[in-house]
């Protein structure tokens, strides 16, 4: 290598590592998804990357998957650093997760589950004791509105699977919206600020349900971390999501996914959630 | 109504209505084989929907999947004709024979039980009875197809089910008309002006013919020959042919014409000369009679008086006779006198007197004569001698004058033999063509013609011949003639 071409590997190397952007230097920061939101908008989604890597310091990235325990497969085996899930697995899997944050919907870190119904049935369903004999739709065996709730109101309303024509899981709350509106299903259980947010949208499938019974304010589902695994931008991320309502940018995010903001959250939150797994048999919460 | 616009119109619009015609006849025999071949085309499709739905629905069912497998579906049925207007749908039922996911869970509601049972008035088979593809076809057109889905060990999963009802084979008449329009009106669009060039190309040697054909007569045939368009069609090569044929014929016709023309001129002139000749001659036998009388008896005052004034008056009606025949000169006449008979009788006398013809007379005169003198003078002259000679040898011969307010009239007998009506107008004609020397009777005839009176054969008459001429009692306005 003569002068001339070794000052020319200096100059190149300097300017990549000028127009290189500082997170890529740094340790990416990746996060799971699961449909506890609206989480199919890739747009939004990356937009919301770029808005936490310019203040982690670090590329942060989001990953989506329909199944809960896909991603907590992922966050177990270490290939994803946080996961956005359900409280109730939050419950089950508590000596291995650890509470990173609780999003604030309409200014509270509570939301409900809806049981839902078609619109127009010819033998309409009322409540959980309507359900025998039809079909039932959940979202996910590891959600607390898409499956634990049902559970525990259909044994408070007397009823067992067996009593139902069928049940079948719909991967993700929107899935449940979509499959009472075609009537593949009857019923469906279904996480509330999914619902809500859906409505607000004016997607279809909702026009085409309706809402006929509310559960009792449950946590909202969490952003969880491994316990013992804390990522080094863990904190960063934290103060990150904590002040997206500070400025604009995060406000505009939080509203898209309909959202106010983040608390870091307690354990307390999710006690409602406990107690109900307790009572479900082969919940994987005991007493 | 077509026939009566010209070719410039009447080529595209034929040809945009055969356009038109054909595009409805390609349209219905289109329609026709769409019709045959859109089955076997939905059952093709159908066939391959099959196949990827077995395939796919087999790791689902296994799996109790209901939601991907109503996804599949409906997904599916989006590649299935008559899918989107409710004439198609799709199912995978279950190992039971229940309704595992359907594409329209509406109709086909999830957990519904279908093999073994009526399904639309068809009654499926049993979940059992179904070891391979099942094809129900129903009387109205409607097809079920039924496939068992299988895992790998040959155990029965389940079944999918689909069904296509009937309108979704039938041919979309309206799709098809519409594109046949497209088509034709595209067609139109083009023939149309490429039409009305062709046709003002084709009718443009026509329209040239018929403006030569409609100067022929009135302009030179030399001049018209050079505008008659050379072309090399056939067909109208042909009519410029006849054309020129018809040109050349006329030609020669008029060649013809002239020289008749000229010919019956100079015949006229002939005639006329004959004429004049036999109207003179006529009384001069008579005058010549008179120079003989006289001759022999001048010496008595009173014949050589009479002589004279025979001889007079007879002059006067050669000198009338001669004027006759100048129209333009003014004519002075005095009307006719009864005595006029009596001169003409005289002047004849001597011609019926070498046939020892008897001419009687009689004159029946009741109103003013006020016709002139000289052309019933020369009509008498000309009738008595006519009938001397028909009456022959000792012949009776009879002349009447009769005049009343109205007409006055001349009728001449004679004993020979009769002379038939067509005879008599054969006659006419054969002297005022060929025969100078009858020119009696055409003369006749030309003044009764010239003075508005009339000269006929009376049918009515049994033994001989009675000719009748008459003049309006009238004096004739000099105008008028």
């Amino acid at each position: 290598m003569n002068r001339r071409d070794c000052v020319q590997t200096l100059v190149s190397g300097a300017i990549t590592t000028m127009v290189k952007p500082a997170s890529a230097a740094s340790e990416r920061l990746r996060i799971g998804l699961t449909p506890v939101i609206l989480a199919d908008q890739v747009a939004f989604l990356s937009r919301w990357g770029r808005y936490l890597s310019a203040r982690t310091g670090c590329e942060v990235s989001f990953l989506a998957r329909e199944s809960y325990q896909v991603i907590l497969d992922l966050l177990f085996s270490g290939q994803i650093d946080a996961a956005w899930i359900c409280g109730y697995p939050l419950v089950r899997y508590e000596t291995d997760l650890s509470l990173l944050a609780v999003p604030l919907y309409q200014g509270q870190p509570v939301y409900q589950a809806y049981l839902i119904r078609s619109r127009g049935l010819s033998m309409p369903i009322n409540g959980w004791n309507d359900l025998r004999d039809k079909v039932l739709a959940y979202s996910d065996p590891l959600s607390n509105s898409g499956w634990l709730v049902a559970q525990a109101q259909l044994a408070k309303a007397g009823l067992s699977q067996r009593d139902l024509k069928r049940t079948f899981f719909a991967h993700g709350h929107r899935n449940v919206a979509e499959s009472v509106a075609a009537r593949l299903a009857q019923a469906g259980s279904i996480d509330g600020y999914v619902w809500e947010t859906m409505r607000q949208q004016g997607m279809t499938a909702v026009a085409q349900t309706e809402v006929v019974w509310k559960s009792e304010p449950h946590g909202f589902p969490p952003l969880v971390t491994k316990r013992g695994a804390a990522h080094p931008f863990q904190n960063a991320l934290l103060k990150s999501l904590l002040s997206m309502a500070d400025d604009k940018a995060g406000q505009d995010l939080l509203r898209a996914l309909n959202l106010t903001g983040f608390t870091e959250g307690n354990a307390g939150l999710f006690e409602s959630i406990r107690r109900q797994a307790q009572g479900v048999p082969g919940s994987g919460v005991v007493a | 109504m077509l026939r009566r616009l010209p070719y410039r119109v009447q080529i595209p619009f034929g040809l945009s209505i055969a356009v038109f015609i054909t595009a409805l006849l390609v349209t219905a025999v289109s329609a026709r084989l769409s019709a045959s071949s859109a089955r076997l085309e939905t059952l093709a499709t159908l066939d391959r929907a099959l196949i990827l739905l077995v395939s796919q629905a087999r790791p689902l069912l296994a799996a109790d999947d209901t939601w991907r497998t109503f996804a599949l579906l409906r997904d599916t049925a989006a590649l299935i004709p008559g899918a989107s207007t409710g004439h198609a749908r799709l199912a995978v039922v279950d190992a039971d024979g229940k309704v595992f996911a359907a594409s329209d869970p509406v109709q086909l509601d999830t957990g519904r039980p279908m093999l073994g049972h009526t399904w639309r008035g068809q009654s499926l088979m049993n979940t059992q009875d179904i070891q391979e593809r099942q094809r129900l076809d129903q009387s109205d057109g409607a097809v079920i197809l039924l496939e068992p889905i299988r895992s790998e060990d040959g155990q029965t999963l389940g079944h999918v089910f689909l069904e296509v009802e009937a309108p979704v084979f039938a041919a979309d008449w309206l799709a098809l008309f519409k594109t046949a329009m497209i088509g034709v009106a595209l067609a139109v669009a083009l023939l149309v002006p490429v039409g009305w060039w062709v046709g003002k190309r084709m009718t443009q040697p026509v329209a040239r013919l018929i403006k030569v054909i409609e100067r022929i007569g009135r302009e030179p045939s030399t001049s018209l020959r050079a505008e008659v368009p050379k072309t090399t069609d056939p067909e109208l090569s042909r009519i410029g042919d006849a054309v020129l044929q018809l040109m050349g014929e006329l030609e020669k016709r008029e060649k013809a014409e002239a020289r008749a023309l000229s010919a019956e001129r100079l015949a006229a002139v002939g005639r006329m000369t004959a004429a004049v000749a036999h109207e003179i001659n006529n009384p001069l036998m008579g005058l010549l009679t008179a120079t003989q009388t006289l001759r022999l008896h001048g010496n008595a005052e009173n014949v050589r008086q009479r002589t004279l004034d025979l001889l007079d008056r007879g002059l006067q009606q050669i000198r009338t006779t001669v004027a006759a025949l100048l129209p333009q000169v003014r004519i002075e006449d005095r009307p006719l006198e009864p005595g006029d008979l009596e001169d003409v009788v005289t002047l004849v006398q001597a011609t019926a007197s070498l046939q020892s013809a008897h001419i009687a007379t009689r004159i029946e005169v009741e109103s003013a004569l006020r016709v002139p003198s000289a052309p019933l003078r020369q009509v008498m002259l000309n009738l008595l001698l006519n009938a001397i000679k028909a009456a022959g040898q000792d012949g009776q011969i009879e002349a009447v004058l009769q005049a009343d307010g109205n007409r006055v009239q001349f009728c001449v007998c004679n004993s020979g033999l009769p002379l038939t009506l067509d005879k008599f107008r054969e006659t006419l004609a054969a002297e005022s063509g060929r025969d100078p020397r009858g020119f009696g009777l055409w003369v006749c005839q030309e003044l009764a013609s010239h003075y508005r009176g009339g000269f006929e054969l009376d049918a009515n008459t049994l033994n001989g011949t009675r000719l009748v001429f008459w003049l309006p009692n009238q004096e004739l306005q000099e105008k008028e003639v």
